[in-house]
């Protein structure tokens, strides 16, 4: 019975629903609606949960509100998919084309990519003035990033001699980029903009926040402050069903351009962490170098008052030097503290909620007919929908935030891990067989060692995304920690905590994915050497 | 990107143009003569909602159009910035409040105050009848639902009141009825204008404290624009005003009206009638009294300024009052 079971499992197919069959679906399906509407109908009178019929009554109500917010918001995550997917394929090819600007352009993509929204919205609302201006530019950063990185692997995904081939004709790079490399990136480009897509729609909903005259995001904050649970839940329903929607369509296109869609999330730990300590140290020096430049310059030429637009400077002074340095410092860690203390509980759970999910899927395969629907689910609500929504009914204390963050690492690594567990080397599973070897032996001594580079993958893609959940979710529902203390600092003009806490988050982003990246180095010398050569 | 920003604003004044011309009716088509219409913006302090019900009566009837003032309303949110835009000359004015506008000006924007329209600060205590919260004492023993962001408006309220501050248990929450229906606090610190509207909208009447009746005096809902703009754009700034009065004047008249045109006007805010009509009403006793009935709306005085400064002073705030400036209000009410 082993063998046919893991053998279904290790079908190299990433439509990962399809494991389980239709009927399965449709049963699991029934059964999350008939729950769902029990516990709402359990809960009524708390203001905290609405069961299918409500939405559905509310939906068909508001049908033409409904659509119209659903219209404003699709068209600015649209708009700011497409530019921000441009922007990273252009900024793939100077990687490609100069190679050595790529450990200075993907840090600061990845600086860029870990701005907490809640304080850049503001200042592209400024920047912006009146219209749909921040809604695009935050979808658009939403989505650069993992496109970038995903492109980053596919451009590089060439046999050496196809590229000699363009060589001897007398080519260049442009010829090599064009000809072979943008081809054989497709694939992985599609399944950039798989992950991206529901995160543009996240970007448009946040942006609204930033004063929006219509939208999903509109629609959320009037609902939670006028207890209209039910429209609370249909905007949330709805806003998931576009992502889930737009991530099964970009996966059907993936689909299409790849018979052998690639095992995306498998990125090695990057180029950085070959060279030599001392190179490593000049090299973030130079980093923070250009982000200061680029931070200071950036203010300077678009002109923004320095009242609410402050320099490096200010923050030194603000920070260290000024008269009242130690007591800003002090607020400032204080909140950090606090944060720390609900992100890194939720991230690990959210990594061990994912990976151990993944290999019990794999012992089960069934199980993932329920369990897939309800994983893109969680994943694609809106995290500005379901932050309020889950801290009421999980409490104001640690746990509401740390499932907010755990829910949002735990979608992608799940994925991450499925496609980590199927890389086991087919004659090696076959070896374990021949010997009637158990599915348990068979996955802790072949299936997760071949796992652990995806799960490190996705540790790494996971830092920024604990960031965002862990802010959004202090800002919107707890009112604790750093996210809250810049929404204060936000409207009290305290401009200088606001930019200090920008500065504290993203170094601590780029620490933290550092750091991640050494260990994941340390496992894989001992687990996956092959991961580390290239 | 350059080109969104250059397209969005022009589609956005295209569109309120548009509103604005089938809205004004045959008012709006009975104006020639104007040379040019000046283009400002006002910076509300929140989403569009009845809360600024005067301003879109102004729009409606063409306050601002018949001295030729062209005037975006410009919506706030919940991470909307309100000041920035005013010292970055977005929006001519914005509507802030006493205590935000004291802190702006701390950071060294330039700001004063130049009217204010809710002479009530509407922050209030709401509990359910049940265990209420009628007077500050009553906040002894129990727990309070409020973002901690407003600790300092509790600290000031139990100063005013001489309420023992270690005797409230605070817990941190969103901006939200729904803990308290839940049972998970007790009252709430929220303005008196909207979540007891929500909750009387679900058939619970809270019970709700204005603090402005137990020593808070601090101005809500000002109307503020930069030293340069007072110097340099007075003319825009008076029509502006003159508009703003002018709708507040006939939203006293009929809030009900203006709760009809708010829902008429944002079709896609999502607004309910019955709720807009509720909290028009309710807003009434906070903007309008025996000083504005009068000296006209936005009205101030020595007497008013120096109680803020007090109020200001218990929030950590140091100003004087030089903050206010009345000049606009003094050359439209001809005081």
């Amino acid at each position: 019975m082993t063998a046919p079971a893991t053998r279904r499992v290790a079908r190299p197919a990433v439509p990962v629903v399809r494991v389980g069959p239709l009927a399965w679906r449709v049963l699991g399906v029934v059964g999350l609606l008939l729950a769902w509407e029990a516990l709402a109908r359990l809960n009524a009178g708390s203001y905290v949960l609405a069961g299918p019929v409500a939405v559905a009554i509310h939906g068909v109500e508001h049908a033409g509100l409904l659509g119209r917010a659903l219209r404003a918001t699709l068209v600015n995550a649209a708009w700011g998919f497409l530019w921000g997917n441009l922007a990273a394929i252009g900024l793939a090819a100077v990687i490609l084309l100069v190679p050595r600007l790529e450990r200075l352009l993907v840090a600061l993509a990845l600086l860029v990519f870990c701005l907490p929204l809640v304080a850049t919205g503001p200042i592209l609302r400024v920047a912006y003035g009146p219209g749909d201006g921040p809604q695009i530019v935050l979808a658009a950063l939403a989505v650069y990033y993992t496109t970038l990185l995903a492109l980053l692997v596919g451009l590089r995904a060439v046999p050496r001699s196809w590229l000699d081939l363009v060589e001897s004709y007398g080519r260049g790079a442009g010829a090599q980029l064009l000809h072979v490399r943008a081809m054989a990136a497709l694939p992985y480009l599609a399944a950039g903009l798989q992950i991206a897509a529901p995160a543009a729609i996240l970007g448009a909903m946040v942006g609204e926040f930033t004063g929006a005259e219509r939208g999903l995001g509109v629609l959320t904050i009037r609902a939670t402050r006028a207890l209209d649970v039910d429209a609370t839940w249909t905007i949330a329903l709805l806003a998931a069903g576009m992502a889930m929607a737009a991530y099964w369509a970009f996966g059907a296109l993936l689909r299409r351009v790849a018979s052998d869609p690639p095992a995306l999330l498998l990125a090695p730990p990057g180029p950085a962490l070959r060279r030599g300590r001392r190179r490593g140290a000049a090299g973030a020096a130079v980093m923070i170098l250009v982000a200061l430049a680029l931070w200071q310059g950036g203010m300077d030429a678009l002109g923004l008052n320095s009242y609410f637009a402050k320099r490096p400077g200010d923050v030194l002074t603000f920070l260290v030097t000024g008269p009242e340095a130690a007591s800003h410092r002090a607020t400032l860690l204080a909140a950090y503290a606090e944060t720390l203390a609900y992100t890194l509980p939720g991230y690990l759970a959210g990594l061990a909620l994912g990976a151990g999910l993944a290999c019990a899927i794999t012992l089960a395969p069934g199980l993932a007919a329920v369990a897939m629907p309800v994983a893109v689910a969680l994943r694609s609500v809106p995290i500005v929908t379901t932050a309020p929504l889950l801290v009421l009914a999980l409490g104001r204390g640690s746990v509401g935030t740390i499932t907010i963050v755990a829910v949002m690492i735990f979608f992608p690594t799940l994925v991450a891990c499925l496609q980590g567990l199927r890389q086991a080397p087919g004659d090696v599973i076959d070896i374990f067989a021949s010997y009637a070897t158990g599915r348990w032996r068979t996955l802790v001594l072949a299936r997760v060692p071949a796992m652990l580079p995806a799960f490190f993958a996705a540790a790494r893609m996971g830092v920024p995304a604990a960031i965002l959940a862990v802010t959004t979710a202090e800002w919107l529902a707890t009112g604790r920690g750093i996210g809250s203390l810049m929404a204060l600092t936000a409207s009290t003009s305290d401009y200088n905590m606001l930019w200090s806490a920008i500065t504290l988050v993203a170094l601590t982003a780029a620490l933290a994915h550092t750091l991640v990246a050494r260990i994941e180095r340390a496992v894989l010398r001992v687990y996956g050497p092959e991961q580390l050569a290239r | 990107m350059k080109r969104h920003r250059t397209i969005i604003p022009d589609l956005t004044r295209r569109r309120l143009l548009g509103a604005g011309a089938a809205t004004l009716g045959l008012a709006g088509l009975a104006r020639p003569g104007l040379a040019q219409t000046q283009d400002v913006a006002l910076q509300l302090s929140w989403l569009h909602s009845v809360q600024f019900g005067g301003s879109y009566i102004a729009q409606d009837r063409g306050y601002w159009a018949e001295q030729g003032l062209d005037v975006a309303l410009l919506p706030g949110g919940p991470n909307a910035p309100v000041e920035p835009p005013v010292v970055a000359g977005t929006a001519l004015v914005g509507i802030s409040a006493a205590d935000y506008t004291a802190a702006a000006v701390e950071q060294g924007a330039p700001f004063r105050i130049i009217g204010v329209a809710m002479q009530k600060n509407p922050f209030a205590i709401a509990s359910l009848p049940a265990n209420p919260v009628e007077v500050p004492k009553d906040l002894e023993g129990k727990r309070i639902g409020m973002a901690l962001a407003n600790m300092p408006v509790l600290e000031a309220l139990c100063t005013l009141n001489d309420v023992a501050l270690s005797e409230i248990e605070v817990v941190p929450t969103q901006y939200d009825a729904a803990p308290l229906l839940a049972g998970q606090v007790d009252c709430l610190l929220c303005w008196a204008t909207d979540l007891p509207v929500a909750m009387a909208m679900e058939d619970i009447e809270a019970v709700t404290m204005l603090m402005a009746d137990h020593g808070y005096a601090l101005h809500s809902q000002t109307y503020i624009a930069t030293e340069e703009s007072l110097a340099e754009r007075r003319d825009e700034l008076v029509a502006l005003m003159r508009g703003e009065v002018a709708g507040w004047t006939d939203y006293a008249e009929d809030p009900d009206a203006a709760a009809r045109l708010t829902v008429r006007m944002f079709p896609d805010a999502g607004l309910d009638l019955a709720t807009q009509v509720m909290q028009a009403e309710r807003q009434v006793p906070l903007m309008f009294s025996s000083l504005t009935d009068e000296h006209g709306f936005g009205w101030f005085t020595p007497d008013t300024v120096a109680a803020n400064i007090e109020t200001l002073a218990l929030l950590g705030r140091d100003v004087g009052p030089e903050l206010w400036d009345r000049s606009i209000l003094e050359e439209l009410h001809g005081a």
